[in-house]
């Protein structure tokens, strides 16, 4: 049997300390043995039993729940006042044959798999390659949690593939306390599992675009994310170089990504008839306090997996001592006008080093970070076309009402088909700050201020945005959700989620984030009590 | 004289520095086992660490010292993630007065996470 250890415990904090934020009890999950339960079906459904047993006790109390893994978002998102499940121990892994899979599946066996909610992206990726495959894209490290990912929006800069819920197939919901409640969604127009082995971890089974579309960037609020079904694909190693070019050529790259007619070539990467071959990834550093006419930026191409290539292995960065880190944050408070100096100093720890070049797979490359002190990161979305106009209101904002402890970095992302991904413009620019955690002083603004600046700013120059959902925001701003994806999308996911949830486990599954956001509400203008909302079509 | 001492107490202070340091060895693959209780804030924030301070007796026949890792609740696996090793400058010391057969222990180790 799986088992629980509750803790009472009165705060509960993210990786990266942006917390404290308010709990009352914290259940640990932990998987019977395999000695004891070698069925990997038999320990799956063990676990999900387990899990209905802490939603009841849950539900007796009159309180909510919330599962988290790696706690790397850094807001409120993964908490809840209430009871919090940390689901990091539940990690098993299924491969899926092709006597599973579904008569009308275009998918092909061998590259799908079932992750249960708690496996971190480095060891999918261990899993994966031991297969011979490799996920699509990750972000630009490892230690999240595969749930964790694809409910908050978890991207890499692969504008041609997605962010990680892009590659998501299926999804395994525990939405309540009854046998009944263990349900698997999965697109009617885009099959994967058959009913004879969906069955054997659920109770039911639901294909339907629209319903899987807004559960699958759940943001926490669709229930306990149990098993997530992907689909891989043969490996591939990355061939990465960092250079040093002009902002002018960057930018317009960036409002582009037109790689082909540009004037920036490498020359490895040129077709024979001289023009430039479109990378698998780009992404720009900036730093804004610089007044430097280059900017660095880090190009990977996809190239067919072989075994013999260079050692890419990263020189582990050496860890910031606390001190350092106390004193710098110190200095950020007190001494805002240090900042630019500061991050001068830091760029090497920061930025990658111009004219690196290696070749590696996509989980050697997107290795390991380790914990470096109290973060912050802003992210907003904005497609593409708009990326350098928005870079230069925020780095205007950022210098002018600043200086913020951070840098910028774009990175590009495709269209998401889920109903509140951030990456919803045809290929989204995520434009992120991120750096060293300040407190507010007389001199510097806060993190909220600031955030909520960036709000405003991206509002009055009329650039439509989205912002990450794991990352720092003003999330309380009116009518933030409903600006970022229009009332519509925000009603539809709303419906889908009352629908299959119903009013009960749809407020033991709201957390103070939810409500922040307006995305708790009950009332909405679509029919939640349509059964064709939850219909398998 | 007052040089004398100055100079002194730098080399002190230099030998003090340098004798002091840390040696980390980590995997490149597997996941350290994480400690969802944990409030610690240094580079194993939110890892299960086992921390070894101890002093152990070598004896003259000797050469080496095997310290085993086994099975726990703080150690689920019994396979190693991470390893740090510090030498202090007492450690030194001790080792030197003893005439190696004590050495001062410092290690602290993160086991792998289960793989399911």
């Amino acid at each position: 049997m799986a088992t629980t250890k509750t803790h009472n415990l009165k705060e509960w904090d993210t990786l990266h300390n942006n917390g404290p934020f308010p709990l009352k009890k914290l259940y640990i999950t932990e998987l019977e043995g395999d000695g004891n339960m070698p069925d990997k079906i038999d320990r799956f459904n063990d676990a999900a039993n387990e899990i209905r047993r802490l939603i009841k006790e849950t539900k007796d109390a009159n309180q909510g729940f919330r599962a988290y893994g790696s706690a790397w978002s850094m807001n409120h998102i993964a908490s809840h006042k209430d009871r919090m499940h940390y689901n990091g121990f539940m990690n098993i892994h299924i491969p899926i044959i092709p006597e599973n899979c579904h008569t009308n599946s275009n998918f092909d066996a061998s590259n799908l798999f079932l992750f249960e909610c708690g496996t971190t992206i480095k060891r999918v990726s261990e899993v994966l390659s031991a297969h011979g495959k490799s996920l699509k894209t990750t972000g630009a490290s490892n230690g999240q949690t595969i749930a964790g990912c694809i409910s908050t929006g978890v991207h890499g800069s692969a504008f041609q593939v997605g962010a990680v819920q892009d590659y998501v197939v299926g999804l395994n919901l525990i939405i309540g306390p009854n046998p009944n409640d263990v349900v698997y969604l999965e697109r009617h127009t885009q099959p994967a599992l058959n009913d004879a082995f969906a069955k054997k971890i659920s109770a039911k089974i639901i294909r339907n675009d629209h319903l899987f579309n807004a559960a699958l960037v759940g943001l926490g609020g669709f229930g306990f994310v149990h098993g997530i079904v992907i689909e891989a694909e043969p490996r591939f190693l990355l061939k990465r170089y960092v250079k040093k070019i002009n902002k002018d050529v960057v930018l317009k790259l960036a409002d582009t990504l037109d790689f082909k007619n540009s004037t920036f070539k490498i020359p490895e990467e040129t077709t024979a008839d001289g023009f430039g071959i479109t990378p698998y990834h780009y992404k720009v550093f900036i730093n804004q306090y610089s007044k430097e006419p280059e900017y660095v930026i880090e190009l990977m191409y996809k190239k067919p997996f072989k075994t013999d290539y260079k050692d890419p292995f990263p020189i582990i960065k050496q860890s910031l001592y606390r001190d350092l880190i106390h004193l710098f944050t110190k200095l950020a408070e007190k001494l805002p006008k240090s900042i630019p100096w500061l991050v001068k100093q830091l760029r090497k720890t920061i930025m990658p080093t111009v004219d690196d070049e290696l070749t590696g797979t996509l989980p050697e490359i997107f290795w390991d970070a380790p914990y470096q002190g109290p973060a912050f990161a802003c992210s907003v979305g904005v497609d593409h076309k708009d990326s350098s106009k928005a870079l230069k209101l925020l780095a205007d904002l950022t210098n002018n009402e600043g200086p913020i402890p951070g840098i910028f970095a774009m990175r590009f992302v495709k269209q998401t088909k889920a109903t509140l991904g951030f990456t919803k413009f045809p290929v989204t620019c995520m434009l992120e700050i991120d750096g060293v955690l300040w407190k507010k002083t007389r001199k510097i603004m806060s993190l909220t201020e600031y955030s909520k600046r960036i709000i405003e700013v991206l509002k009055q120059n009329n650039i439509p945005f989205t912002i990450h959902w794991g990352k720092n925001s003003d999330w309380s701003f009116p009518g933030l959700v409903n600006h970022m994806y229009g009332a519509d999308s925000v009603n539809t996911w709303n419906s889908y989620r009352k629908a299959l949830l119903g009013d009960e486990m749809m407020e033991m599954f709201s957390n103070d984030f939810l409500h922040d956001t307006g995305l708790a509400k009950k009332d909405m203008t679509m029919d939640d009590t349509d059964e064709n909302l939850i219909a398998s079509l | 004289m007052k040089n004398t001492s100055k100079i002194i107490v730098l080399i002190v202070i230099c030998f003090l520095l340098t004798s002091c340091y840390s040696i980390r060895l980590r995997s490149i693959n597997g996941t350290p086992q994480p400690d969802p209780l944990s409030n610690r804030d240094d580079y194993y924030r939110n890892m299960e660490v086992v921390e070894v301070d101890t002093v152990i007796k070598i004896d003259m026949t000797s050469k080496d010292f095997t310290y085993l890792i086994k099975e726990t609740d703080k150690c689920k696996t019994g396979k190693l993630h991470t390893v740090e090793f510090k030498n202090t400058f007492g450690g030194s010391l001790l080792s030197m007065v003893t005439f190696g057969k004590k050495r001062k222990m410092k290690i602290k180790y993160v086991c792998m996470k289960p793989a399911n």
